[in-house]
């Protein structure tokens, strides 16, 4: 049962941050910079790229895991907070894609994407990022 | 004087919004390719909603005692376009029925241009012009949202939607500043604007509707403020926010009020605790209230409301949550049980204070479709609108509201 979430896939490994691997960031940010992007308020990378952010929809399970163990965030959490910024005017929302095929092809070829895999479909296409604690 | 201002900010907002997509999608500028990664920025979000409302006693948003009324309806469309990673355009237009106060037609509810001039892990700092929705409370921004609230009606005695337009969106500029540090994030939004007060709803709450309002009202500098505090986990939120929104009256031929002046300055302090299954939301308010120059001694008075509410929300399962709130509202917190208001005008005591006990159930069927339910028991009506209860002495002290609305997204 899918019940809140992180049973089946619970190792911390099972999920992983991604980059586009052009997208030149350091292979370690911290926990909060992630926050940070992940929440939709950091605009652009520090060499100036646009973020582009790109997330699962809210009821996939390793939306949930990568919510809870990459950020310490609930899902419901980012939902409000996208919707804060999208419905005042104030930001926008991240892209959602509807699979994690879907995820790996727009992170392999959006320059400035970060997205999240499961360890199994991470291959050289893509940069994997380390959280800091 | 207010005019002038008005038209400046109007035409500055006109000149930096032409400018900026001048500058990004002319075809001197930027080649077809550009232009087509600038359209990919533009972001359409918009969201529908259909209510029912069934009470016994008094009418809320319609004829809804006893009978019920489906006369509750918000559709919105939300645009977004970032032509720069610094530059943000943005506008939703609004078409809201909720009763007399709310009878229809579509509305600008905020059309902005946002410049972020820095914007670092650490630091972010920009500007706001155009028409921007007041930043009070945790749930003013985003209040005709149905997802972005914790049940059907938000709590009355903050948000109330009995006149509701006057602290809605004002068209002016504000400044914004987020400082992002290992124990917490400080946001922080100034504004001055000029609060929208051409319509019926605004002249209610400002002269009752007991007498013919003759001349107009005019808007006048505002203020606006709120500085949030969030930890990096979000669970603990704190805010503080105030406005001071001040209208002018031009009295008409054989006026019985001179050229007045009325000013509303509520302060909210907000405070939120989110864990995985429950959330705590509480919001106290002051909100002052003064007519002045009025030359009628009825009207020229000042006096200071008193709001407060306490709210859980406990997530059963996936997709599915309860809510459980207590509201509380006085009209004047030095006549809390409307005795000496009841004295003074011969109208009901019950018409100075509302308590409402709420409990909900809302079910996300998708992340895009909600079908939610509430049940509120209300002693009190300060939170009734007259123009649905147009006769104040035949309004009951303790009713019943039942609601239902379903709320779709993209």
């Amino acid at each position: 049962m899918l019940f809140f979430a992180d049973s089946a896939l619970s190792s911390d490994n099972a999920v992983e941050v991604v980059t586009h691997p052009g997208t030149n960031v350091k292979q370690y940010l911290s926990r909060n910079l992630l926050r940070s992007v992940f929440s939709m308020r950091l605009r652009t990378w520090q060499n100036g790229i646009p973020i582009r952010v790109f997330v699962l929809p809210d009821d996939a399970p390793l939306h949930s895991i990568f919510s809870k163990k990459k950020l310490n965030l609930f899902p419901y959490q980012l939902r409000s907070a996208w919707d804060r910024l999208v419905y005042s005017g104030t930001g926008q929302a991240p892209f959602v894609v509807h699979s994690e095929e879907e995820m790996h092809t727009k992170i392999a070829t959006t320059p400035g994407s970060i997205g999240y895999l499961s360890r199994a479909r991470i291959d050289g296409s893509v940069q994997v990022i380390h959280v800091n604690e | 004087m207010s005019m002038n201002s008005r038209k400046f900010f109007t035409n500055i907002f006109k000149g930096i919004a032409g400018l900026a997509l001048i500058f990004s999608a002319s075809p001197g500028y930027a080649d077809e390719h550009q232009v087509a990664q600038i359209l990919k920025q533009l972001q359409v979000h918009g969201f529908l909603s259909q209510g029912y409302v069934k009470t016994t006693g008094n009418n809320f948003f319609g004829h809804s005692n006893n009978s019920g009324s489906f006369d509750f309806r918000e559709i919105g469309l939300t645009a977004s376009l970032r032509p720069l990673p610094r530059l943000q355009l943005s506008g939703q237009l609004l078409h809201r029925r909720a009763g007399e106060g709310s009878d229809g037609g579509i509305r600008i509810d905020f059309g902005f241009l946002d410049y972020n001039f820095m914007n670092t892990p650490a630091v972010e700092f920009g500007v706001r012009l155009g028409r921007m929705k007041h930043p009070l409370g945790f749930y003013n921004d985003t209040r005709d949202v149905p997802f972005t609230r914790p049940s059907i009606l938000l709590p009355q005695s903050i948000y109330f939607d009995r006149t509701r337009n006057l602290a809605l969106a004002s068209d002016g500029a504000l400044l914004y500043g987020e400082s992002r540090t290992d124990w917490g994030n400080i946001a922080i939004q100034a504004g001055a604007a000029f609060p929208q007060v051409g319509d019926k709803d605004t002249e209610t709450s400002i002269f009752g509707n007991t007498v013919p309002v003759r001349g107009d009202l005019k808007s006048r500098l505002s203020y606006l403020g709120r500085i949030t505090y969030e930890r990096p986990d979000g669970r603990l939120r704190l805010a503080v926010s105030s406005t001071q929104l001040n209208v002018g009256y031009s009295p008409g031929q054989n006026d019985i009020f001179e050229s007045g002046s009325f000013r509303f300055s509520p302060l909210i302090l907000s405070a939120q605790y989110n864990a995985e299954r429950w959330s705590v939301t509480s919001e106290y308010a002051l909100r002052y209230s003064r007519h002045h120059g009025f030359g009628n001694s009825g009207l020229d008075r000042s006096s200071t409301g008193e709001s407060f509410y306490l709210q859980g929300i406990y997530r059963l399962f996936p997709g599915w949550e309860a809510v459980l709130r207590y509201d509380w509202l006085f009209a004047n917190r030095k006549d809390r049980n409307g005795k000496k208001f009841a004295a003074a005008s011969g109208y009901p005591a019950h018409s100075q204070y509302a308590k409402d006990l709420t409990i909900g159930l809302r079910w996300n069927i998708t992340p895009s479709i909600m079908l939610s339910t509430e049940y509120h028991r209300v002693n009190g009506t300060a939170w009734l609108s007259p123009l649905d209860n147009p006769d104040i002495n035949d309004t009951k002290k303790n009713w019943n509201l039942f609601a239902a609305q379903i709320s779709y997204r993209f």
